[in-house]
């Protein structure tokens, strides 16, 4: 009774929240007059070097991770993604004239990454993550804008958003961004080297990583007093990774920069939601936006890396024993008896950063879920890990997952049936 | 010195098997080949993925599914209940085989085999996608649009 009153209380919250937006919105309407549909089919000949350097930002920015659909032409738009408020679906940024941006001039792209409104004045969704473009130069966006333009375009039409009122009110956003854009992220470490602010600049604004990796408050925004300290998308958990959150994780400067170049390092393989970052995106960064991108996220001066105990405590191990009969049964087959893993083939079990990490999500998830086969850059191809759920009890999953974050993670054995009920 | 052991039960073919001593992390088509002398599963890539190594395993709630024998510890197998290429076939009080199964007729009459090394495994997998779609179709002939399960894992 108490949860559907706060409910209530929230929805009204949200709705004065959304008029109030919508009357400031009306005040600064400036933009929306300014919108304008039709208009001349833009002809871009930019220099091929600006067209190649607007390829390596696209990438960089990871635009065809939500603007190309499974399946579909590249940039034509139509990936789903859900939220808490509806699905909002990724549109075509190819040039089509009528489907695409072939009318949009550079000024309206640039509208479009810095300040969120389209080229018609609508506002868009943060969805599309210009809370990090914002930060973005003029000159990269137009280096992108170059390179989209001449794309061959695909008519698609775009799929309407499928928001819940109030939120469908794109005016709302007026409001929205009054509140939350910022032209700068809070950085996530500490630095000030050229190295380090180049990082800043490619994680940040081009990689927008804080769209998943920092928290987000009930509005969507992201909260930026704890940036990148991890936040929970669908099934996956994006952890944290800032230098402390990497550091006890075992993590260093050179370990991340090849996990964002191949997506493969001791410390594991890169899945869900990463593993078409990396292969769309921070695979094609150059060796020096790598080391600087790394620089940036463990800091210019890391944290020293937590190691793992030499032996599990004891006691712990021996609360995990019934885990282990599971794990011979089940896991060892591939991974092996002692956690080794196979080269190029299984990622091993000991230290793997999923194991490390305090929150059991993604452990949990894995072993329920399993893990389709995946390509890797440079040829690499990790076969699939089945899934598990129907070979588990709950009680069965709980000891396994306790056996393997006390024997390979140095965590605790703290999973209960219930977490493993949670997560079915 | 040697490796540890647990005693096991398995129930295969219908036939009880131990309790059997089996080595700590040993895979069930080691059991299989080395300690009961069904050597009708194949190894092939040792990975669970090319399917020449699976058995059915026959669950207490009736929907059975392939387990790969290659990567599956014995361990798993304990208590529980599973068929191999073995236990196919129908056979006399003596053990000969007396009918195959139609499955394994429809291998023959269609000569689904190239080199044949996988066969044991994908006529175990046919066999299950076969009772399957048996069950479905009893499902929805009793009550139409129940169908719409998601499908077990059954090759």
């Amino acid at each position: 009774m108490k949860g559907r009153w706060l409910r209530k209380l929230i929805v009204w919250a949200i709705g004065i929240a959304a008029l109030g937006g919508i009357a400031v919105g009306a005040f600064f309407s400036a933009n929306l007059l300014r919108g304008k549909t039709g208009g001349p089919v833009q002809v871009v000949n930019a220099p091929t070097d600006v067209v190649a350097h607007g390829k390596y930002l696209a990438e960089a920015a990871d635009c065809a991770a939500c603007h190309t659909a499974p399946g579909g032409a590249p940039f034509a738009g139509g990936l789903a993604m859900q939220s808490g408020f509806g699905t909002i679906y990724a549109t075509n940024i190819t040039p089509d004239p009528d489907n695409g941006i072939g009318r949009w001039s550079a000024d309206d792209f640039w509208r479009a990454l810095h300040d969120g409104v389209r080229r018609d004045g609508q506002q868009l969704y943060p969805a599309m993550p210009y809370t990090s473009y914002r930060g973005m130069t003029r000159q990269d966006a137009d280096a992108i804008y170059a390179y989209l333009m001449q794309l061959r375009p695909a008519n698609v039409p775009n799929r309407t958003t499928e928001l819940r009122f109030t939120f469908n009110i794109r005016l709302g956003m007026r409001g929205w961004n009054l509140l939350f854009l910022t032209d700068t992220l809070p950085a996530a470490s500490v630095g000030h080297t050229p190295a380090w602010e180049r990082g800043r600049y490619v994680v940040d604004v081009l990689g927008h990583c804080g769209e998943c990796h920092t928290p987000r408050g009930f509005l969507g925004q992201m909260e930026l007093s704890r940036p990148m300290t991890g936040s929970t998308l669908g099934r996956f958990e994006a952890p944290d990774i800032t230098p402390d959150g990497l550091a006890s994780r075992g993590w260093i400067q050179a370990a991340v920069r090849e996990f964002l170049g191949s997506g493969l390092v001791e410390e594991g393989s890169a899945f869900s939601d990463m593993h078409p970052v990396v292969m769309l995106s921070t695979r094609h960064l150059t060796a020096n936006d790598l080391s600087k991108a790394a620089t940036y996220l463990m800091g210019d001066r890391p944290p020293p890396p937590a190691s793992l105990p030499d032996a599990p405590v004891p006691a712990d191990l021996a609360a995990t024993a019934s885990g282990r009969v599971t794990y011979v049964a089940l896991c060892a087959g591939c991974h092996g008896l002692s956690g080794e893993g196979v080269p190029n083939t299984v990622v091993p079990m000991r230290g793997n950063t999923t194991l490390r990490l305090a929150n059991p999500r993604n452990l949990i998830v894995s072993m329920l879920d399993g893990i389709a086969a995946q390509s890797f850059p440079y040829l690499q191809r990790m076969q699939a890990m089945p899934p598990f759920a129907d070979k588990l009890s709950d009680a069965q999953a709980a000891e396994l997952a306790n056996y393997l974050r006390v024997s390979f993670g140095g965590q605790k054995p703290d999973v209960t049936p219930a977490t493993i009920r949670a997560l079915r | 010195m040697s490796l540890p052991t647990r005693a096991l039960t398995l129930t295969i073919n219908g036939t009880q098997h131990g309790p059997i001593d089996v080595p700590d992390g040993m895979m069930m088509i080691d059991v299989l080949h080395e300690m009961l002398g069904l050597t009708g599963s194949r190894l092939g890539c040792g990975q669970g993925m090319c399917h020449a190594c699976v058995v059915i395993w026959d669950r207490d709630d009736k929907h059975s599914e392939t387990v790969p024998t290659c990567i599956t510890g014995a361990e798993f197998f304990d208590g529980k209940r599973i068929r191999t290429i073995e236990g196919i076939a129908q056979r006399d009080h003596k053990g000969e085989v007396t009918a195959l199964s139609p499955v394994q007729q429809a291998f023959l009459d269609q000569f689904s085999f190239q080199c044949g090394y996988c066969t044991p495994g994908f006529v175990n997998a046919t066999t299950v996608l076969i009772e399957l779609r048996q069950r479905w179709n009893r499902t929805s002939a009793a009550a139409p649009g129940t169908c719409a399960t998601t499908p077990p894992s059954v090759i």
